[in-house]
């Protein structure tokens, strides 16, 4: 998008330009915390929408049952400890004493009706995903729940950082299609048990929050809490450095070079959930790959485990990081972050070797290389734009002619589910922080049986790591299972089917001395862990 | 339709050769036409225009998403198994092949049910409207302040066009032209929101219920959250008032109708106010309304760089997560919007020029 590019060049005349002379005026007192966020929620309803940005609104008014932690380890939530009874039930004890704002208790009733509510009144962008497995809900007594699943469900606890608990007094009347955003969206039903009250929202606009001081946490540190939207990076900033807003999140990285300077500016920075990684189709015909004239070649080079291996070697993880992400990032060699549940020490990590790329290609038969069109989002999340154009050089390098297309998530999503790319790239974010997540749908063959592989859109199979894959899922014992998505991960790594790239990194700023904070994985901005600096 | 009709000679201008000079192709095209065509027909007329431009828009919209991708693909996440997927597809009608789901849609709009947005689950209309104030607010103040003091200028200018002042306002009128909003929006926030710090940097500011509507310019502070966004929204449309005044003023005071007025021995104060206000003021119009309709559809960048809860930040929004329900109800609203203002255009000529209006009767 031009407009895109235009205003990246204009954040960046904001962040170097003149230097700021009025932070002290802050539009807010001291018990205000006033955030700028890049993105809101859609609803407030909580189980609308399982988009990162909006249960980040979300936990401000409602509770998950399980907590998420700083760095995504499960902790106790609205659920004080689980565990399996058997193979196909859960048993949730439920944290005594909890109020809603409206001062009635929290009971298995409204972890009943939250679970149930969520199929009939989600939006398409569903949190269904983190209640699928759950077949039945069973009060056993106001404290304690039963959950009866399809099958052996290991990571349903890790499921329920997503799962908000709304009050099933006053959700009732606002639980179908037509009547829950009206019910939420004007504060009827929005009665959670989180640490701030819902006073008033409104789509792309401001958040207004008041402290609850009820919270079975203790009492928020601040007494209201306003999250204004700001879609636009370069306005968000000025925003921040005008006073009109305590903090701001996603700061790009250009910005945030010239921030590290600014004397009246703190940064917070983060290692995000998100893994670069390049996708290499699998078919035996690929639509997207040519020779030399660009005719389309008679069989996928890509199924070439030394193509596979030349693309890896050709790529620089550390020259991307520090000249394309201008250091924010971590080189990667795996489909998640660093020491997720499932990550493996023993992935042998990458080193560029352009030479070897090259004398590779040369034995797998294309001693000239070939042409190929590479697919990227450039709109979803930072930088992805720019990694791709370093990859498609650093391609050429290694003697592969390489088309970049870095295109808008809208058109590239579709025509990634339609097969139409050969070679590709985006984000994943392994939100649950374990394996299962991001192995189930993307390196498991594709099979609507099993609900495994559907985001595998290369059709990369490989019968053993299929088979571990389902024995991980079914496998109840943590170490054990951690073992077993380990061994998956080392095998799809060496296929090399996936390249991953980098770890992405988040950056928050905030006034100077205005507030201590510990950045978090999922990259939320939750006021109630956010602290006055005095 | 205008092209058409825009060869045929103007009985107006034929009957009054003094006011050739100043008259456009575009407006004797009028004139031709509305003197053709009784008024209550006309009307009639426009608003069939009206239907068919609807119908047009929908259809396009709906082809148009579709050929840009499915939207369940941008939308449903991309961990989702096979059978979520499947259930949320089937949920939103996107299994039905696109005739089907088009006639499933013009059926709802025929009961006055534009659907629900797939991203906030409201229903559209109400969306949009809830959008409107913040868009109406921003855009009148622009359109109005540019229109206000751009056409005084332009008339300065016109009339002394050999005086240093007018040379200067011709000047900032070309900056106002080439300079784009979204660098003047940046230089705006880092000027008077970040170096200065008068102004906020974006946001709307508090608001007043009046008539059920939320209103921001009605406060103190609501007004300096304005300022800046208007003033950004208003430099291009000041530009092009200024310009179009002075080409009609100048033009104007070469004519003999002036001439005749001097001689009669009219004041020069009273010359401009009832002959060259009078006299340029059909294509002042003209542009004023359609700089309205547009401004009002689509003030994209300045709704982005400012953070303003308007129609363009939502309609911009929308295209991005191919949240077809609102995109397709929106685009027809604007059709329906620039029918309705090209309407009063043409009625307010009459209205400001008794000529076109004899030219009814005749």
């Amino acid at each position: 998008m031009k407009l895109g590019k235009l205003l990246q060049a204009g954040a960046l005349a904001v962040a170097l330009g003149l230097p700021v002379m009025g932070l002290a005026a802050t539009g807010a007192t001291a018990q205000t915390l006033t955030v700028g966020v890049r993105g809101g929620p859609e609803s407030m309803d909580p189980h609308y929408s399982a988009l990162g940005v909006h249960a980040d609104a979300m936990k401000h008014v409602f509770d998950t049952l399980v907590w998420s932690g700083d760095n995504l380890q499960i902790e106790p939530g609205l659920a004080e400890s689980w565990k399996p009874l058997d193979s196909t039930t859960w048993e949730f004890k439920l944290r005594k004493g909890v109020k809603f704002h409206d001062g009635s208790d929290f009971t298995a009733e409204d972890v009943k009706f939250s679970i149930e509510r969520i199929p009939v009144v989600t939006g398409p962008t569903t949190l269904l995903i983190y209640v699928r497995r759950v077949k039945e809900v069973v009060i056993v007594d106001p404290h304690t729940v039963h959950m009866k699943t399809d099958g052996p469900a290991a990571t349903l606890p890790n499921d329920f950082v997503r799962l908000f608990i709304v009050s099933a007094k006053a959700a009732k009347d606002f639980s179908t299609k037509e009547t829950a955003a009206d019910g939420f969206n004007s504060g009827k039903a929005t009665i959670g048990t989180g640490p701030y009250k819902f006073v008033s929202w409104e789509p792309k606009g401001d958040l207004v929050l008041e402290r609850y001081d009820g919270y079975w946490r203790g009492k928020g540190p601040w007494a209201k809490v306003v999250r204004k939207e700001m879609a636009n990076d370069s306005s968000r900033l000025a925003a921040l450095k005008a006073g009109q807003v305590d903090l701001v999140n996603y700061v790009s990285s250009a910005d945030w070079q010239a921030l590290k300077r600014d004397a009246k500016i703190d940064t917070f920075l983060a290692d995000s959930v998100y893994v670069m990684n390049l996708q290499l189709d699998q078919r035996e015909q690929t639509p997207k790959v040519y020779d030399l004239d660009g005719k389309p070649l008679a069989k996928n080079p890509l199924r070439d485990p030394k193509v596979r291996e030349a693309l890896d070697l050709a790529i620089d993880r550390e020259t991307m990081v520090e000249v394309v992400l201008e250091g924010l990032g971590t080189p990667n060699n795996q489909l998640m972050p660093k020491d997720f549940f499932g990550w493996s020490p023993k992935v042998p990590a990458r080193k560029a070797d352009p030479k070897k790329a090259k004398a590779l290609l040369a034995e797998a038969g294309y001693p000239n290389g070939f042409k190929m069109d590479l697919h990227c989002t450039n709109d979803r999340l930072p930088g992805d734009g720019a990694i791709c154009q370093g990859l498609g050089q650093m391609f050429a390098q290694a003697g592969i002619q390489t088309n970049v297309n870095a295109i808008s998530r809208t058109v590239y999503f579709p025509a990634q589910a339609k097969k139409e790319y050969s070679v590709f790239m985006n984000g994943w974010g392994t939100l649950t922080g374990e394996a299962s997540y991001t192995l189930a749908a993307m390196a498991h063959s594709n099979s609507p049986e099993l609900k495994l592989g559907s985001f595998n859109r290369i059709e990369y199979a490989n019968p053993k790591v299929d088979v571990l894959l389902q024995a991980a899922g079914k496998e109840l014992d943590d170490p054990k299972r951690k073992a077993l998505y380990q061994e998956a991960m080392e095998l799809i790594m060496a296929d090399r089917a996936y390249i991953s790239i980098v770890t992405l990194q988040t950056v928050w700023a905030a006034a100077k001395g205005k507030l201590k904070m510990a950045p978090r994985t999922d990259e939320d901005t939750l006021a109630f862990f956010i602290t006055p600096a005095k | 339709m205008w092209g058409g009709s825009a060869i045929l000679p103007s009985p107006v201008a034929l009957r009054c050769p003094a006011q050739r000079g100043y008259e456009g192709p575009v407006e004797a095209a009028l004139i031709t036409r509305e003197s053709r065509t009784p008024m209550t027909g006309y009307v009639i007329q426009r608003c069939l225009q009206a239907v068919v431009v609807m119908f047009a828009m929908s259809v396009i919209v709906f082809v148009g998403v579709y050929a840009v991708g499915n939207p369940m693909d941008v939308l449903i996440p991309l961990d989702a198994p096979q059978d979520v997927r499947a259930f949320i597809i089937e949920r939103f009608g996107l299994d039905r092949p696109l005739w089907e789901q088009y006639l499933i849609f013009l059926g709802n709009v025929a009961q006055g049910d534009f659907g629900r947005s797939f991203v906030y689950a409201t229903p559209v209309l109400d969306l949009i409207l809830s959008r409107l104030p913040a868009t109406l607010e921003l855009t009148l103040a622009a359109v109005l302040g540019a229109t206000l003091i751009g056409v005084p200028l332009g008339i300065w200018a016109g009339y002394r066009p050999d005086a240093i002042s007018s040379k200067s306002i011709m000047a900032v009128s070309i900056l106002g032209f080439s300079v784009p909003t979204f660098w003047v929006g940046l230089i705006l926030i880092l000027t008077f929101a970040v170096y200065l710090g008068w102004l906020p940097a974006g946001g709307r500011g508090p608001t007043v219920e009046v008539a059920g509507v939320a209103w921001s310019f009605l406060t103190p502070e609501g007004l300096t959250h304005l300022l800046l966004p208007a003033v950004n929204l208003a430099l291009f449309k000041l530009a092009m008032m200024i310009r179009l005044a002075r080409a009609g003023t100048r033009e104007i005071m070469l004519t003999d109708t002036i001439k005749f007025a001097r001689a009669a021995g009219l004041s020069e104060a009273t010359i401009v106010r009832h002959h060259v206000l009078k006299l340029i003021a059909v294509p002042i119009v003209t542009v004023f309304g359609l700089e309205l309709g547009s401004t009002l559809a689509f003030a994209v960048v300045t709704e982005t760089i400012f953070s303003w809860p308007g129609l363009g930040k939502l309609i911009i929004d929308s295209i991005t997560s191919l949240d077809r329900p609102v995109m397709v109800a929106y685009l027809i609203l604007v059709a329906v919007l620039f029918v309705t203002i090209n309407l009063v255009i043409d009625l307010t000529y009459a209205a400001l020029d008794p000529r076109i209006a004899r030219g009814h009767a005749a």
